[in-house]
């Protein structure tokens, strides 16, 4: 148990360096010791780069913000896995006595032709936010709205739009997935605003905008592996993609231009 | 085509190679079954064929079903490329477990390229192959039976043949239960449902052609 | 001393009528003209993005920056339990009145009254937004909306989405603004970072950035400024804050001449994870929502290690001590007490240092399904963190800083002292006082920005002259010399100390000194320490890579170097503050049963300091704006 049994362990770590987006990119091989297993995935990271700093060299960029598992900023693929290989995690909520003493880690970036890499594991996620802006809300403007209650909402639906809401936008699936696909993402919002009354306004415009935004951000197509909820910090279903599968086809059928 | 159409997307193509998939689907299992008759006997399996064969409505068939493996293939090949283009610089290290996702799924493609030879060759070896005759009851057809028999008594062919309907087996396996989720089915309750019917459509299948070689194999004296 | 520029620009009138009275007097800006001036805001946390897309759908053409990569990561999206408003959707007494009394009471007296009064008015109008925008509210089987209590309150009326409330308010702030940045109305602009506030003849025109990918310094100008770049709370090195928040934004604001209001003011949140290690990054904090459910306890007898002992050895303090307002008394008075019981030699775990919040009862009371339910993510956070499962044994917490309601000085229309300078949510200090109720900064966060600032930027923009003014300008350029030049003097130190390193240093100063328990020994220490820090920063640290590409040496050490000018502040102005009010505590005024004793004839006012230092010398003129209590009487607060 946490709190009366840290231990130290020894590690290996092939680190991806890359200076930029043109840049070939290699591994930097790291030994790092002593890696008390109470620490976070990412303070390890915090160590080796305080080191790298300390011998002159420059530290590994990798992004992080918030560090428990909300943000959506961490990425990194750890021995080929999105956030590591345990489930319904980030790599902020790994933690060291995850891993065994002796163990070579492999750490890459996110690895997507729409994620380009700038700097070492840092990736440029901003695709999301464009496929986001072609639909991805509701055109309420502040003050139009109406009384909260107005409008009941099944609480079967609402914690199923939940569940679909709670995506953090980390890009994991895309990650993970062997299509480099954004399924996941899309259909998360797509099924978030479906399943509320809120949404059903502009359903069929925003599966439609969305979908093709998707497409023309370079993301992959999805085959139906798994890899992605799989590997979803928040465990998002597959049965989003299904419906955003539909929402578009409807969307496809009634869209008049 | 405009860039924004329903086709060109990926969902729609998606959708496409679901609706093929399960049109062929619907042929596999005609396929799979009518030729059990082989079980029965050389005449039944002769006269099937030739019934088959001189129905009018062949060529128009045909057509739909070249369409429909043309249409699947080409639909699915174009949504491949496009998805390994979507990650140029592969990973490094494999991911294991779950998080891997599902093999099958995965190998959707290879599995494709598989089938799609074999059917060529298949189609090499009976349909436009060795031209036997024979007579039943007065008419005179192919002995599409003495072929098949012929084929099936070679070790190298018989063995090819079962290994390529083993990964027919897995194609369909997933491509049965897949198309429903792409064209939009998911539900807690019934998609493992729908799975387990994939599997036992895929083994049924997958069972009656691998039945008929290791027939002819093992126990057809004739 | 008393100063005309703190004029606070509260309407007359009575309370209930000032914002609807002001929003009548305000000059408007006809919609054909909204679209010729631009409004820079800085941060998309909840007050950013919605301030960004409310401006925006008026017609204003707005330019939005924002540290991450994407406007949906800013640190409003950890905010677990909910978001108050006064719905009174549960019957159960609450009303706009009560919950301007409860936040008034609940920040120790030490905040404006009409602006937490236009909080409460418009802390509705919210939750109506927020739905409309697809905001999955809890819901009961009926369809309607939720509630659940929270610390300092009688009455449930905090909504809530599970223990995601932030993170399900932020996207929907996030996607508002999304649905702007597709129509082109806002122009966004991530992976930027404010460095500095650009002044045209006194007013602010503009700001300079620098973009985190490239390494160039960028200038934006503008006809108006929005910062709404979050607290100060890493000030303390540890803090529930994520690792990229800080301050700098603001303290470039406050040396360019905006008073900085109420520094020492900062919230310990009593349930946090406590540390385990050296190599600690940052602490997680477990929602005030558990105390709803959890009972916080700690051994009756010292020195106790085990956790699993019987009733009678156990002592439910907070019961004991506040029986009508028991687990769920306000967060500076928890945290306290769990301070208290630590010093006492009665903590837990191996440091000794962390108070148990058990569910055993409310596990026996509900089921584990129905607390998974409420709390399911929490105790999953919990256990990844920890290692230990809480459904089987107790959390360990223990107090932590985790927001700060001191800020920017701000008037009634959230100007700050620089004209033309708008200061929006946690940034700055208006509306918590010395303490502030669980589940109100994602209500101020989102009032200031849909519903306040659409308003008053109108109302700034029609009554000024706005002379023409690009980048090109003089002062543009000698900001964008300025920030380059101290770029390239912290790279240029190559000293033998890492940023983090001085950053982890000042934590525990501030920490020790400036923490939960402040003494007038301690503070003058705390002075003297930060300033010899702040001068080793400059002799000795080490900022390593390259100025033109991503370098996160470069940004901490940035953002380092305005914490350990801030950190003084906050000692000074906590010395200052002779007395003890909400969060902050001063050792020599305490009661017999040592509870908070305020000092409201000398120190009912919020303390506004002007920066007249210059170089390494810091030096500030502590200005007042008296707070005048005319509907919710002084009293002492007890929740007993």
């Amino acid at each position: 148990m946490a709190g009366s049994s840290a231990q130290s362990i020894n590690l290996k770590l092939k680190v991806w360096q890359q200076r930029g987006p043109k840049d070939k990119g290699q591994f930097l091989e790291y030994d790092a010791k002593n890696v008390s297993t109470e620490m976070s995935f990412l303070e390890m990271l915090d160590v080796m780069n305080e080191d790298l700093v300390k011998q002159g060299k420059e530290p590994i960029e990798f992004d992080h913000d918030c560090r428990e598992g909300i943000c959506g900023m961490c990425s990194l693929v750890i021995n080929g896995s999105a956030h590591g290989k345990d489930q319904a995690i980030t790599t902020c909520q790994l933690h060291m006595r995850r891993f065994k003493d002796g163990e070579t880690v492999t750490i890459e970036p996110f690895r997507a032709k729409a994620f380009p890499v700038i700097k070492d594991l840092v990736v440029d996620r901003s695709a999301f936010d464009r496929i986001i802006q072609t639909g991805g809300f509701v055109s309420v403007s502040t003050g139009a709205a109406q009384d909260a209650n107005n409008l009941p909402v099944g609480k079967e639906k609402s914690d199923r739009a939940f569940e679909a809401a709670t995506c953090i936008g980390c890009g994991a699936c895309v990650a993970a997935c062997p299509n480099a696909s954004a399924s996941l993402f899309v259909s998360a919002k797509i099924a978030h605003l479906a399943l509320l009354p809120q949404g059903e306004v502009e359903r069929e415009q925003r599966a439609y905008g969305m979908v093709h935004k998707m497409d023309e951000e370079g993301f992959g197509s999805c085959t139906n592996i798994g890899a992605c909820s799989a590997s979803c910090p928040k465990e998002i279903s597959l049965e989003n993609i299904a419906i955003m599968n539909r929402e578009f086809l409807r969307g496809s059928l009634t869209h008049r231009k | 085509m405009n860039s924004n159409s329903y086709f060109c997307s990926t969902i729609g193509r998606k959708q496409l190679v679901g609706l093929t998939g399960l049109a062929l689907c619907g042929f596999v299992l005609m396929h799979a079954l009518t030729n059990m008759l082989i079980l029965v006997s050389p005449d039944a399996y002769n006269k099937y064929s030739h019934a088959l064969v001189t129905n009018p409505l062949i060529y128009f068939a045909e057509a739909i079903l070249v369409l429909l493996f043309l249409g699947h293939i080409v639909i699915a090949i174009g949504l491949t490329v496009s998805s390994k283009g979507a990650r140029p610089e592969k990973y490094h290290a494999g991911a294991s477990g779950v998080k891997a996702g599902s093999v099958v799924a995965k190998n959707m493609w290879k599995q494709g390229i598989i089938i799609a030879i074999f059917l060529v060759y298949h189609l090499i070896t009976f349909k436009f192959g060795t031209y036997y005759k024979t007579t039943i009851d007065g008419v005179e057809m192919r002995d599409l039976h003495r072929l098949v028999v012929e084929m099936f008594q070679l070790p190298l062919y018989s063995g090819f043949y079962v290994f390529v309907m083993v990964v027919l087996f897995f194609h369909l396996s997933h491509g049965l239960s897949s198309s429903i989720q792409t064209f939009g089915f998911h539900h807690p309750k019934h998609t493992p449902k729908i799975e387990k019917l994939g599997l036992a459509f895929a083994a049924l299948v997958a069972v009656c052609f691998v039945s008929q070689p290791l027939y002819c194999f093992f126990i057809y004296k004739g | 001393m008393s100063n005309q520029k703190l004029d606070s620009k509260v309407p007359s009138g009575d309370i209930a009528d000032k914002w609807e009275k002001h929003k009548f007097d305000m000059k408007l800006v006809n919609p054909a003209n909204k679209r010729k001036f631009e409004i820079i805001v800085v941060g998309t946390g909840l007050a950013g993005a919605s301030a960004a897309a409310s401006l925006a759908e008026l017609g204003y053409k707005v330019k939005s920056f924002c540290i991450q990569d994407s406007a949906r990561r800013a640190h409003s999206i950890a905010a677990q339990g909910g978001i108050n408003a006064a719905k009174n959707y549960p019957s159960d007494g609450d009303s706009v009145y009560r919950l301007f009394y409860d936040t008034v009471k609940g920040g120790d007296f030490r905040a404006r009254e009409a602006n937490v009064y236009r909080l409460a008015q418009v802390s509705n109008n919210i939750i109506d937004q927020c739905v409309a925008q697809g905001v999955p509210f809890a819901r009961d089987y009926g369809g309607m909306l939720t509630n659940r209590s929270f610390g300092g309150a009688q009455v449930s009326r905090t909504f809530y989405a599970r223990g995601q409330t932030g993170q399900q308010l932020l996207i929907g702030a996030y996607s508002a603004m999304m649905k702007e940045v597709g129509k082109g109305t806002i122009q966004l602009f991530d992976r930027r970072e404010m460095l500095d506030l650009v002044l045209v003849d006194g007013v602010a025109r503009g700001i300079t950035v620098r973009n985190l990918v490239s390494g160039e310094i960028e200038s934006h100008s503008a006809h108006a400024v929005v910062l709404a770049t979050g607290g100060y709370g890493n000030t303390y090195f540890l803090s529930t804050n994520a690792k990229n928040s800080n301050a700098t934004a603001a303290w470039r604001c406050h040396k360019k001449g905006a008073y900085f209001a109420n520094p020492c003011f900062t919230q310990i949140h009593p349930t946090c994870i406590p540390v385990s290690g050296d190599y600690q990054s940052k602490l997680t904090l477990m929602s005030e929502s558990l105390r709803n459910d959890g009972r916080v306890w700690v051994p009756k007898d010292k020195g106790v290690k085990e956790w699993n002992i019987p009733e009678e050895q156990r002592d439910y303090y907070l019961e004991r001590i506040y029986p009508s307002f028991g687990n769920l008394v306000p967060r500076d008075v928890a945290s306290r007490q769990a301070k208290f019981r630590v010093d006492e030699g009665r903590g837990v775990g191996t440091s000794g240092v962390a108070v148990y919040l058990d569910f055993k009862d409310a596990v026996q009371r509900m089921g584990q399904e129905a607390v998974s339910e409420k709390y399911g993510n929490l105790f999953q956070m919990y256990e990844k963190i920890t290692g230990e499962d809480p459904y089987k044994q107790p959390m360990r917490i223990y107090p932590a800083v985790h927001y700060t309601m001191g800020g920017l000085w701000v008037d009634y229309n959230l100007q700050s002292t620089i004209p033309g300078l708008h200061v929006l949510g946690e940034a700055n200090f208006s509306d918590h006082g010395a303490n502030r109720l669980g589940a109100s900064a994602l209500m101020q966060g989102l009032a200031d920005g849909y519903f306040v600032i659409p308003y008053t930027i109108g109302h700034f923009l029609a009554s000024h002259k706005h002379p023409e003014v690009t980048t090109d300008h003089e002062a543009f350029k000698a900001s964008a010399n300025e920030v380059r030049q101290k770029s390239e003097q912290l790279l240029g130190i190559k000293g033998k100390k890492s940023p983090d390193e001085f950053h982890r240093n000042l934590g525990k100063v501030m920490w020790e000194y400036v923490g939960m328990s402040r003494s007038a020994e301690g503070l003058k220490k705390a002075q003297i320490e930060i300033s010899n820090l702040r001068e080793e920063f400059w002799a000795n640290v080490n900022v390593i890579g390259d100025p033109k590409n991503k370098n996160s040496e470069l940004e901490k050490a940035g953002r380092v170097a305005d914490f350990l000018e801030l950190g003084e502040l906050m000692a000074r102005d906590a010395l200052e503050r002779e007395e003890s009010c909400g969060g902050h505590f001063r050792e020599e005024h305490q009661t017999a049963e040592n509870e908070a004793k305020r000092n409201d004839e000398d120190f009912a006012h919020a303390a506004a300091w002007e920066y007249s230092g210059q170089d390494l010398k810091m030096n500030w003129n502590r200005h007042r704006e008296e707070l005048n209590f005319e509907y919710v009487k002084l009293a002492t607060r007890s929740y007993k």
